[in-house]
């Protein structure tokens, strides 16, 4: 094994031949991944078998994409399993990882399209070129990469670093397990950060990355798979109205000063709910901005809704709540109706009227985002 | 002479509340009421180390390449919610009760941009801990520079060392073992260290760790 120590590195003693050391337990094989007298200059108690010491070994190249060209890969549903995978020196290819995983990394890819189910840690590009993806993960990074498009959900701050020409779009995409993918990831499709990204290495002039256009169509841009891979027998769609993730508008100019905040408190049914309300609010022609799933505690509930406080301390013990913030002129009017409409036996807050809707939104998105910030 | 550094000790904490790097305030948890607050905190910290109490601080830098779990290890420590965490941007600080000692750990960036900003919070630091991602095969070699790097620091001399192997929940981590070979720990002889196989998603040897830790913070300031 080469030592992995930069040969500019100066020890300040002097090497001398190594001491011989009583080792505790001589016991273990070489193989031991314990073995104390690599782990510490300290006496020690004998090593400690962990749940990693005990598991069934596998290959890593199972878990691998290494150095294909010209090809249509990936992983149907089912067969990561919430894993970790890991994708390097791919060029020109077509990959779609359709299931979840618990992080995902790639490495030197060119030209690629990359499909990429929900994954429960991190997603991290490096020295990446001409790359367009979708991407649902807890966290997006970038280092040393140039020219990408990101059709992305992200739960928290996507970032990029030393990267030029990224261009980032809401998700959007759907498959028959997606939804239960993001259920196994632990993500929320109503948390989704994508338009609002952080540069490590801004340049002063200059933006290293944009919002891609609103009526961007994704399949244009990352084809479905080809009916003659082995992908076929998934129904894949990236329409809009199709999305496991619903459409934000996110940091886009709003086009109306006016903005509701509706939102949904725990219950059997309120994903469908929430849904349901974007869907009838869309066909209105109102424009869905930004969706957050929070929990929320007493104190929170005082200082987010205020006067309108009173009777909803006890909504927010069953669990998470749904929030929503929806844009339009009479807006606020609409979502009155609608919350009595169709929602007339669930617990809801709409707000009420146009003159405090805005605040109302900033409260609760100032919370959220200080909720979920560390 | 304790006195004085104390005294330093609690100045430089306040200088460094605001991130130099990116002036972004540091999402501090056990000082949010206000400086006044933070005076006091300062001056009775150091009023207890006078009368020699049991309740002795420590200061842990938590440093290792972007991506290596160190939010998620602080997180862990604090016994807090690690489902939702965010890439460091400056820094973060949570003090922590442990075997007697009050741990205040300061879990700082590790982007490559913002690496040489490292060296502002070396001083008066006890105890290193050094966060590898174990299953990031391609970045080991830029890990093990940057320790080496961290180990010939003058402000960071004899400073005792624990390097987390992390993220051994991976499938494809590599063991403890492999990653001391590979990094040539065994040539460290300025300090004691220790490496420790872990996962901080979910705790699994975090706590092993910090025995070590605990242990060697007592034989240094003996």
């Amino acid at each position: 094994m080469g030592c992995w120590f930069s040969k500019k590195s100066k020890r300040k003693s002097p090497e001398k031949e190594p001491t011989p050391k009583t080792v505790e337990d001589k016991a273990n094989s070489s193989s031991n991944a314990n073995n104390i007298d690599l782990c510490s200059n300290t006496t020690e108690d004998p090593p400690k078998q962990y749940s990693w010491d005990k598991r069934e070994k596998v290959d890593p190249k199972d878990f691998m994409l290494t150095g294909l060209k010209d090809a249509t890969v990936g992983r149907l549903p089912g067969k990561l399993n919430g894993q970790q995978f890991v994708i390097q020196d791919c060029d020109n290819c077509k990959i779609f990882v359709l299931d979840h995983s618990a992080t995902i990394t790639i490495d030197d890819c060119t030209n690629c399209c990359i499909v990429m189910g929900p994954v429960k840690g991190s997603v991290f590009f490096r020295d990446c070129k001409d790359i367009k993806c979708v991407v649902a993960c807890q966290q997006f990074r970038t280092r040393d990469c140039q020219k990408m498009e990101v059709f992305l959900c992200c739960a928290t701050q996507p970032i990029i670093e030393a990267s030029t020409g990224m261009k980032f779009g809401c998700f959007q995409y759907y498959y028959p397990e997606l939804a239960f993918h993001f259920k196994d990831a632990g993500l929320s499709i109503f948390n989704n950060n994508w338009s609002n990204v952080h540069d490590f290495t801004p340049v002063s002039g200059e933006t290293n990355w944009s919002l891609l256009p609103e009526d961007t169509v994704v399949l244009d841009h990352v084809p479905a798979p080809d009916p003659e891979s082995e992908f076929k027998s998934v129904r894949v769609s990236a329409e809009a109205s199709r999305s496991i993730v619903p459409m934000t508008k996110g940091g886009r100019r709003k086009e109306s000063d006016e903005s509701c905040l509706f939102v949904f408190f725990s219950g059997d049914y309120t994903t469908a709910n929430a849904r349901k309300l974007i869907d009838e609010a869309s066909g209105k022609g109102f424009v869905l901005i930004q969706t957050k799933e929070v929990s929320m505690r007493p104190e929170d509930v005082s200082r987010v809704f205020q006067n309108d406080a009173e009777g909803l301390l006890e909504w927010i013990t069953n669990g998470p709540v749904t929030a929503l913030e929806l844009n339009g002129d009479g807006v606020v009017e609409a979502c009155k109706s609608m919350a009595s409409d169709m929602f007339s036996g669930t617990k809801v807050f709409v707000s009420d009227n146009r003159n405090t809707s805005s605040r109302d939104v900033d409260n609760f998105f100032n919370f959220a985002d200080m909720q979920m910030g560390l | 002479m304790r006195i004085a550094r104390s005294l330093v000790t609690v100045v430089s904490s306040f200088r460094t509340q605001v991130c130099s790097c990116c002036c972004s305030i540091a999402h501090v948890t056990s000082w949010d009421n206000g400086s006044g607050f933070d005076m006091l905190q300062g001056l009775l910290s150091i009023l207890r180390k006078l009368k020699s109490t049991p309740d002795q601080e420590v200061r842990i830098l938590l440093l290792g390449l972007d991506n290596g779990g160190k939010t998620t290890l602080l997180k862990q420590l604090a016994s807090e919610d690690i489902s939702h965490i965010t890439p460091t941007q400056g820094f973060n600080i949570k003090s922590v009760q442990s075997q007697g000692f009050k741990l205040n750990v300061w879990d700082i960036g590790g982007q490559r941009k913002i690496r040489p900003y490292w060296r502002n919070y070396f001083e008066n630091t006890d105890v290193l801990i050094y966060v590898i991602d174990s299953a990031d095969r391609k970045r080991f070699e830029e890990t093990g520079q940057e320790l080496a790097e961290l180990l010939d620091e003058e402000k960071l001399s004899g400073v005792p060392v624990l390097i987390f192997a992390n993220k051994q929940d991976l499938l494809t981590a590599a063991p403890a073992s492999e990653i001391a070979e590979g990094l040539n720990l065994h040539t460290i002889r300025d300090r004691v260290w220790q490496i420790q196989s872990c996962s901080a998603l979910t705790g699994e040897g975090v706590q092993d760790g910090m025995n070590w830790l605990c242990k060697s913070v007592n034989a240094k300031k003996k």
